[in-house]
């Protein structure tokens, strides 16, 4: 993954963007949490406004990926069908990983 | 060094709100952020912004709320508004535009569409503004020009008059004059113009001349009158019309006579008896060549008063009253102001009647004279 390359697409140069990327992990983390909290409650509103915020925390840093999988959960949600959310998660876990090692090789 | 241009970015998400800073902050903007609608609200009311990106979806006041606030309040009301919203269904976009919104943009945003947006709504803003300073400009040097017509009871002291005026935009539409015919005689003009816009100041101009032109010991008031519709009718725009009235107070022999013209009635305070109010049917002027005016003729004596007033006096459209259930809280003022001087009896009787002057839904003047 290259972080340089995406931050320049944003207009931030390389070390504004990496202290960006930091915080995104933070809160796609926390979003992460509070999605399989909601989960595992059924509460399909609070899975809901986690994915919103996932998503547009992803699109907005251009982690497109990350960004689709949290739209599918919010269809998911529409439709009511809670038990495509999990395969979606796992995907946007993995996905986060790919981000933080790519975010410690810089900082290494 | 220029100003620099303050933008509220509020969006609950820190995330979003911290790219937007970043990317506008490298732009010359000065930023401030908001994490929620409430707090939206606060910052921008204790420090208005030159332009607001607000969230749509957000927990607690969702932007839409939000923007109902800004838009009912003055000191933020001219700020522009741009939607920031993940959703592209156009029911948001309509009801955000509906709310008073310049833009939106849909997220994920393109730094460079951010940019650009902000910069063309600021561009924008700073054109309006400055057209509405100009017209500001230009509405003041009007009613500087429009109280230089409006003579006061200290240019004219024989006339025995008070008056108080009170327009409702910068360019009134009501006027009056007074005019010194001769030694015992004093004429008294009170008209009321159709509309308050910018045609209405420029128009009293006009008739204060016909007023000196026509109105003389020559012609009757009735006289008077028919030759200045004459003139109105042919130099006003389509659908401008005015509701006047004129008296005119001959000292020496004692009498009043008045004219109507579409006016409410006058009201005339004898100094040893009630008040009551004199009136007669007349068609306004400035529409119909062969216009038929009302007239009545007033045996008055030292000491009584006649007070001429328009109908924005005595008329409110919101809460429907007209001029014949206004007038008795009229003829009740007018008979406790025996007590004052008639050049302060006008604003006594004024405010009995309109007490909240942000009430006011329409131009008034009120003028008194005494015999």
């Amino acid at each position: 993954m290259d972080l340089k390359s995406i931050g320049e697409d944003l207009g931030l140069d390389e070390a504004e963007f990496l202290e960006i990327v930091e915080l995104f992990i933070d809160t796609a983390t926390a979003d992460i949490d509070r999605l399989k909290a909601a989960l595992s409650q059924g509460d399909i509103l609070a899975i809901n406004e986690a994915a919103h915020s996932l998503k547009g925390s992803s699109g907005n840093l251009g982690f497109m990926e990350i960004y689709h999988h949290s739209q599918e959960i919010e269809e998911a949600t529409r439709e009511e069908v809670l038990t495509r959310i999990g395969p979606i998660l796992a995907a946007i876990s993995k996905g986060i990983e790919t981000i933080e090692s790519a975010l410690n090789t810089k900082a290494t | 060094m220029a100003p620099c241009f303050t933008i509220l970015v509020a969006d609950d998400n820190r995330l979003n709100r911290t790219i937007m800073a970043k990317t506008l902050s490298k732009e010359g903007y000065r930023i401030v952020t908001a994490d929620s609608g409430l707090e939206a609200r606060k910052i921008a009311e204790k420090d208005p912004p030159d332009l607001i990106l607000l969230d749509i979806c957000m927990p607690g006041e969702s932007g839409f709320d939000v923007i109902k606030h800004f838009k009912s309040h003055a000191s933020t009301a001219s700020i522009p508004v741009i939607f920031l919203t993940a959703l592209s269904d156009v029911d948001s976009k309509v009801e955000g535009f509906n709310l008073g919104a310049v833009d939106y943009i849909t997220k994920p945003c393109n730094h460079q569409e951010l940019s650009a947006r902000v910069r063309l709504h600021l561009k924008l803003s700073i054109a309006t503004n400055s057209l509405i300073n100009s017209q500001a400009e230009k509405l003041r040097q009007l009613t500087e020009a429009q109280a230089s017509f409006l003579i006061t009871p200290g240019q004219e002291p024989g006339a025995q008059f008070g008056v108080h005026y009170m327009a409702l935009h910068e360019a009134g539409g009501d006027f009056y004059d007074v005019l010194h015919i001769s030694d015992d005689i004093y004429g008294y003009f009170v008209a009321d113009f159709s509309g308050h816009d910018i045609s209405t100041g420029y128009l009293t101009s006009s008739v204060k001349g016909l007023l000196n032109q026509n109105c003389n010991q020559i012609y009757t008031p009735m006289e008077s009158m028919n030759l200045i519709n004459g003139v109105l009718v042919e130099i006003l725009p389509t659908e401008k019309y005015l509701t006047a009235c004129y008296a005119r107070l001959n000292r020496r022999k004692g009498i009043m006579d008045i004219v109507f013209s579409g006016h409410p009635p006058v009201c005339y305070v004898p100094k040893k008896a009630p008040p009551r109010l004199v009136g007669a049917d007349g068609d306004p002027m400035g529409i119909f060549k062969n216009a038929i005016f009302g007239v009545t003729a007033l045996t008055v004596s030292e000491g009584d008063r006649i007070y001429i007033y328009t109908d924005g006096l005595v008329e409110s459209p919101s809460t429907k009253r007209i001029w014949c259930s206004g007038t008795d809280k009229m003829l009740d003022a007018c008979d406790r102001a025996r007590c004052l001087p008639v050049r302060q009896a006008p604003q006594f009787v004024s405010h009995c009647l309109c007490p909240n002057r942000e009430t006011q839904e329409d131009d008034m003047v009120i003028l008194a004279m005494e015999v």
